[in-house]
């Protein structure tokens, strides 16, 4: 898997989101956006482009690959 | 089967009841009981009084047929709803002692010498229902990316685990003389292959259950 930064937390935190309500509102599990946020789990372009929006925030500041 | 389609499936059925009890009524009462009684279909002959019997058998099969016609698709069409369903089904963890069948694959040592059957060896490959313990513990979960993901992760990994199971046992007892003897060669590939398979479906769920849900968890709770 490719390295790289996950700042979502950040951007998710300024949004006042849970990571229960993010999840809800892209689709996917809790875990994943733990993992997402953990750099852990490497997401679909789909999922990184719906995450951008619902945190509004681009992606290339979101995921920073080295 | 929506409701309208069943009640008219229903009143069918109701009205080729009625019509076939008018046409065997008709047939005893004025056509000696042809088609009713059992008939020799080789010695038989056509005649016009027969028709009402003929008609309504026909109607009769052919409801018969588009009633399994229906019910056969509807059931193709649940199961395709269920492919595409957004969570895991719900299972009990419990189904997972099912595995314990596997050990009836041990009744071949004691069936073969006595009767020459292999088919009890492979009873091993209920082992694999071991795999519906881990299934069980993901029950219900939401099926995203992830989950996706994982899922053809693990199912690659266990294919290739017995992919190479069954590659080094080809290699070993294609020698064909196990034991010296050619029948213990076989026995032996099928209790490798029932074993091999019964791992296989149980590393695709573990694996799947070890890559979702596996690692560090802390319940963060945001």
């Amino acid at each position: 898997m490719p390295e790289f930064t996950c700042r979502l937390k950040q951007f998710r935190q300024q949004k006042g989101l849970t990571q229960e309500q993010l999840a809800a509102q892209v689709g996917v599990r809790r875990e994943t956006i733990m993992r997402l946020e953990k750099a852990q789990y490497n997401p679909s372009l789909k999922l990184a482009i719906d995450i951008s929006r619902a945190v509004d925030a681009p992606i290339e500041a979101i995921f920073l690959f080295d | 089967m929506n409701k309208d389609k069943k009640k008219l499936f229903f009143i069918l059925g109701v009205v080729l009841a009625v019509l076939m009890g008018l046409s065997v009524w008709y047939s005893v009462a004025y056509n000696e009981s042809r088609l009713v009684a059992p008939t020799n279909l080789a010695e038989y002959t056509f005649c016009l009084k027969d028709l009402p019997m003929i008609l309504s058998g026909v109607l009769l099969v052919l409801y018969l047929l588009s009633l399994f016609a229906c019910l056969l698709l509807h059931r193709v069409k649940a199961k395709g709803g269920q492919a595409s369903s957004t969570h895991t089904r719900t299972i009990s963890p419990k189904l997972g002692l099912l595995g314990l069948l596997g050990f009836l694959g041990l009744s071949g040592f004691v069936i073969y010498p006595i009767t020459g059957d292999i088919f009890p060896f492979l009873f091993f490959v209920f082992f694999g229902f071991f795999s519906f313990y881990y299934e069980g513990k993901m029950s219900g979960t939401l099926i995203d990316e992830r989950y996706r993901e994982n899922r053809l992760r693990a199912q690659l990994k266990a294919n290739r685990i017995f992919t190479s199971i069954i590659f080094l046992s080809l290699l070993i007892l294609g020698q064909g003389r196990f034991h010296g003897n050619l029948e213990y060669t076989l026995i032996a590939f099928v209790i490798v292959v029932s074993l091999a398979v019964a791992l296989e479906l149980f590393l695709s769920m573990y694996l799947l259950y070890r890559y979702d849900q596996g690692g560090s968890l802390e319940e963060e709770g945001e």
